[in-house]
């Protein structure tokens, strides 16, 4: 589903490797972390499969497509894509349903299915009865919801998720990933940078970590620390 | 696509900020405005041009006997004409020539003088064909080639006068020739001014609407979507403009030239409509280019996919 083939990529202006020579291959339904510490890479990476940006070397395949030779194509690639950020990135004026209907919006899905996706959508990420809230009257971990539902309204191949629980309390953080181990089990690969240890111990699923932009450790059923 | 969208975001646009909007709409305005006199004046510049240009360029006045030049002495003779007609037809200078007699004169000088001022025909009752004067009038082949002709036939016995109507027409061709760059320059500067108002309303808008564009960029929304408010936006500023700068140069073709210039002054073909038509056509298509070249560069640089 994601492929990077010896990826190397540099920001501009920059002449450290944010990435050097990355070999990752993340197959169809899989659900990764990606740990490391701050500037180890993990975000460059996010940015890669989304194209935000291009790597300087070397190929990244997103579900079969070169994203870097995508031009006009880019768009359609991130509606195969659905991102969840850790301050959430939820429109203030919008209800919550709306702020997830916008997101089929503005890729002209049509009424009817978006009245149909957005509640069935949002029961799945347990937030039924509240689509006419707005973010302010929410809760942390009510808001992250709502960012996952926009992400998921759309059924994407792959959901990014950019330290989803970094500002949410250890219960809460819980929940959310219990929500995208949910999502995941629909057949989403999902693809997780974080730093939260508790989390990444707990679930026992795939790490790749990353150190000065190289992948130094690639373990299935891992940890955070080095435990092997 | 939902344009509902489209359509919402677009007023909140052009409401967020309304003093911003209207300096856009004026800037757009007094430009187009300037620009579009400079067209008219090109054609007037044009049809001067053409109409002056369709007259003879030199014409020779024979002397009559109220004449008081030296070469006069009263009416000219047929053998002064005869020498003055072979001088203007050995002359290389000259294309074609004709010669017009009083009774020519006299119904060109009515159709001049009275037609325009029906109250003075009276005064103007006590001139006959007797007082005109008799001409040769003379086209050249190279309209600035005159010197050699009008020198010769200057010193002609039985000429009166040699007019040349260049040189009547000199300062009035300087005149439109410099307001009409002038007209172009003041444009050019405020357009270039439009064109920045553009780039600063769509910065602004782009900022206001930062987390809308970048939620937007997020979930797949085509360009086209994401800057299709802001082309709309600058849009409808620029159909404004164009529609004021529109109105200003009708009301302009109306009130001066229908109104003040056309009937008092036949000494030249004004602009007509069509010239003002062409014209408004012209600032329509400039006004939608400069305001949608400067949109899309800067979207392209704001919105970045």
């Amino acid at each position: 589903m994601i492929r990077f083939e010896s990826v190397t990529a540099i920001y501009p202006g920059h002449t450290a490797r944010a990435l050097d020579d990355v070999d990752v291959l993340v197959d169809e339904g899989e659900f990764v972390f990606l740990v490391g510490e701050s500037g180890s890479g993990k975000s460059t990476f996010l940015r890669l499969v989304l194209r935000e940006m291009k790597a300087a070397r070397g190929k990244v395949y997103v579900a079969g497509k070169d994203v870097g030779r995508l031009r006009w194509g880019v768009p359609k690639h991130r509606r195969r894509v659905g991102t969840v950020f850790q301050d959430f990135r939820l429109l203030p004026t919008k209800t919550v349903a709306q702020n997830v209907a916008f997101a089929l919006q503005v890729i002209g899905k049509p009424r009817a299915q978006i009245q149909q996706l957005v509640p069935e959508t949002l029961e799945l990420v347990g937030l039924s009865g509240m689509g006419q809230r707005l973010p302010d009257e929410l809760s942390g971990g009510e808001q992250q919801r709502v960012a996952i539902a926009r992400a998921f309204v759309n059924r994407p191949q792959i959901l990014i998720a950019d330290e989803p629980t970094g500002n949410l309390d250890p219960h809460t953080s819980d929940e959310i990933m219990g929500l995208l181990d949910r999502i995941n089990r629909t057949g989403t690969t999902v693809l997780m940078a974080t730093h939260d240890v508790g989390v990444v111990d707990q679930m026992r699923k795939r790490v790749v970590e990353l150190d000065g932009g190289r992948v130094v450790r690639d373990q299935l059923r891992g940890v955070y620390g080095h435990s092997y | 696509m939902h344009l509902r969208y489209v359509f919402s975001e677009t007023r909140t646009g052009l409401r967020r900020n309304v003093s911003m909007s209207i300096a856009l709409i004026v800037t757009i305005f007094v430009s187009l405005t300037l620009v579009g006199m400079g067209l008219l004046l090109n054609s007037q510049a044009d049809k001067a041009e053409r109409f002056w240009g369709d007259k003879l360029q030199i014409t020779v006045f024979m002397c009559n006997a109220n004449s008081q030049v030296d070469t006069c002495e009263g009416e000219v003779t047929a053998a002064q004409k005869a020498t003055i007609e072979s001088t203007i037809a050995a002359s290389p200078e000259v294309d074609s020539f004709y010669f017009q007699g009083k009774e020519r004169a006299f119904e060109t000088w009515k159709e001049v003088y009275l037609s325009q001022d029906s109250e003075q025909q009276e005064i103007y009752s006590t001139v006959t064909a007797d007082d005109m004067q008799e001409s040769y009038w003379i086209k050249l082949k190279d309209p600035e080639q005159f010197q050699g002709i009008k020198a010769a036939l200057g010193e002609e016995q039985g000429v009166a006068a040699v007019r040349d109507l260049r040189e009547v027409l000199k300062p009035i061709y300087f005149w439109m020739t410099a307001m009409k760059w002038g007209a172009i320059a003041v444009a050019g500067f405020l357009l270039i001014a439009a064109i920045m108002q553009v780039g600063n309303t769509i910065r602004m808008a782009a900022y206001a609407r930062r987390k809308e564009i970048g939620i937007m960029r997020l979930v797949g929304a085509s360009r086209l979507y994401i800057s299709l408010p802001f082309l709309i936006e600058t849009l409808v500023a620029a159909t404004i403009g164009v529609a004021l700068a529109a109105a200003a140069m009708l009301t302009f073709m109306y009130v001066v030239i229908y109104g003040m210039l056309r009937p008092t002054s036949t000494i030249v073909e004004w602009v007509d409509w069509q010239d003002s038509f062409l014209a408004i056509g012209g600032v329509a298509a400039l006004g939608l280019a400069l305001t949608l070249l400067p949109t899309l560069l800067m979207t392209r640089k704001y919105l970045k996919v």
